[in-house]
């Protein structure tokens, strides 16, 4: 019933680990495969070198969200294969998230992860909280699709672009990926913000400035869903503040293809997967419907 | 809710030359072997365990590099941040309890003897450090009705060598229901074989690079489970911790790099 195939791959349920959750070893990705039910697993951004990250603190707890800066870290690629291995014992496929600090890293990365076997490359161009990288990509069109476009020539895995809605016309950048070649979107990374402690007057994070996520940036995220929706004909993938069937169903209606889970994990565990692919069953079998692909788009 | 907590430090003690606790004017209530993030702002946000579990919280650091040395600066009024507290404690279960701790990893075992004690409970403690005028917690723990060995690496208290050559010792002539250990890896490891061997049932509180703290980020995951050891951690028992062949062997830093503890497997 929730199956669905997605640029060439086969989803048992359309609910993807998001991208910096859980991701940064093997045996992990494994772990939110198998125990937690996931139809895809998204990893921790690669880059060429080894990133410690920002300093601690890296993640807090806000009234309806999260504010984290972990700073991309990641051990590299080239001691990632063995976690990509491990990771595909979990039997899902599994998309390699790739940043880079110029379009080259970019695509030697996306090139590696394609010789580890990934099953397709998900290009950080939303990540808010590194100079250089990531939203860097996804704030200008004209980047945006020059480096979709460097990707595309020397990698034959289907590429989706994730982009920021801290770019001022999330659509228009939406588009220049698709006019680039891209295979899909996702929508959409954290967003830049902030949290000051006021008994000490600092800013709380070591970054100073995070990314905001969770259930406060979900309204933003589906309406970017939904105007990315109606404008490209390549798949969408929602993210943003998914933590019950319900709001996975909101998404789908807003035209996403597939979603992703991130601090979703916090309130009800690794095992969300389950729970949510459990309640948007029960939706389904409510209203009559058979497959994923009648609620698809329903709003639009 | 997972927020931070601004907490004052009431009290500083000096423990030992390299190691101080700090009570602070909160009360988190948490489990021996639990944990609590700790914020120094400007400077960093590290996990340590919690010392002093009932009443006002207490933290005992071990001044190692620049983070525990800020912190070591710190007097009384002086402000932290505290998230927690978070993971999963120390589980007892047993009446007879054997502790094994080395250096600054007496912090958790020694609320947790103390609550066991007041249970009735008999417990026994083979406290270890590199010099006599480091070790934690000794009249701590005597003062709570705990029977107390003392191992040092050099000599200058107690046996002179490892906690582990006292334990393989006591084991000889006596059992006990469980036992409980922390302090470095290497050692834990060894702890776990000997005990294993006696079929005692082990607990370990491990130490790892922590990001987030609360289980999302993924950088403290044990390779071979799967498990975080900020979430399903700090605390694991023998069985789980048989099941990871990163245990005893390596961690992972900041990066999530394979940090070899000794020579690499």
């Amino acid at each position: 019933m929730l199956d669905i195939e997605l640029l060439g791959m086969e989803l048992k349920n359309p609910l993807m680990l998001a991208s910096g959750i859980l991701g940064v070893s093997g045996a992990s990705l494994k772990r939110v495969a198998l125990s937690g039910g996931a139809g895809a697993i998204v990893t921790k951004s690669i880059g060429m070198t080894p990133r410690e990250g920002h300093r601690n603190p890296t993640f807090v707890e806000l009234d309806n969200g999260y504010l984290s800066a972990i700073g991309l870290a990641n051990p590299g690629y080239v001691e990632f294969e063995e976690e990509i291995d491990v990771a595909k014992a979990g039997n899902v496929p599994i998309i390699a998230s790739v940043y880079g600090f110029s379009f080259r890293e970019y695509v030697e990365v996306g090139r590696v992860m394609e010789g580890y076997g990934a099953d397709a490359i998900e290009l950080n161009l939303s990540y808010p909280n590194v100079g250089k990288a990531g939203a860097f990509y996804g704030y200008s069109e004209e980047l945006a699709h020059e480096v979709v476009a460097e990707v595309k020539k020397e990698v034959n895995l289907p590429v989706i672009a994730k982009l920021t809605a801290g770019a001022g016309d999330i659509v228009a950048i939406a588009k220049a990926c698709e006019d680039a070649g891209a295979d899909g979107i996702t929508a959409i990374g954290s967003l830049r913000a902030m949290k000051i402690d006021i008994e000490t007057g600092r800013p709380v994070l070591g970054n100073k400035m995070g990314g905001l996520s969770g259930s406060c940036i979900k309204p933003i995220a589906v309406r970017c869903v939904y105007e990315i929706s109606r404008e490209v004909s390549i798949p969408v993938i929602g993210c943003g503040g998914i933590t019950t069937g319900e709001d996975a169903i909101e998404y789908f209606m807003a035209g996403a293809n597939a979603v992703q889970i991130g601090t979703g994990l916090l309130s009800r565990g690794i095992t969300i997967f389950k729970k949510v692919s459990l309640e948007i069953k029960e939706y389904m079998e409510e209203n009559g419907y058979s497959g994923i692909d009648e609620i698809i788009g329903l709003a639009l | 809710m997972n927020t931070m907590e601004i907490a004052k430090i009431k009290r500083v003690v000096k423990d030992t030359q390299r190691i101080k606790t700090f009570i602070l004017d909160i009360d988190v209530s948490a489990i021996p072997g639990q944990f609590v993030m700790v914020w120094l702002p400007d400077v960093d946000e590290k996990p340590m365990s919690v010392s002093y579990t009932s009443g006002d919280m207490g933290i005992t650091i071990l001044e190692l590099g620049d983070f525990t040395r800020r912190l070591c600066e710190l007097k009384v009024g002086g402000k932290i941040g505290i998230r927690g507290p978070m993971g999963r404690g120390f589980k007892v279960y047993g009446d007879r309890l054997l502790l094994v701790g080395g250096g600054v990893g007496m912090a958790p075992l020694a609320p947790l003897a103390e609550d066991a004690i007041k249970e009735g409970k008999e417990v026994t403690a083979i406290v270890g450090a590199i010099t006599a005028k480091e070790l934690l917690f000794v009249e701590r723990l005597k003062k709570a009705g705990v029977r107390v060995f003392v191992s040092t690496d050099d000599g200058t208290a107690g046996y002179k060598g490892f906690t582990t050559d006292v334990l393989q010792e006591l084991l000889q002539k006596e059992t006990f229901d469980q036992c409980f250990t922390c302090g470095p890896e290497i050692m834990m490891f060894k702890v776990l074989n000997i005990a294993e061997d006696k079929e005692i049932p082990t607990q370990a509180s491990l130490h790892r690079y922590f990001k987030c703290g609360i289980g999302i980020c993924g950088h403290c995951v044990l390779d071979g489970t799967g498990l975080r050891v900020c979430k399903e951690g700090p605390t694991f028992r023998d069985k789980e911790l048989r099941k990871s062949h990163e245990f005893g062997y390596y961690w992972r830093n900041a990066a999530g790099q394979k940090i070899y503890f000794g020579v690499k497997k």
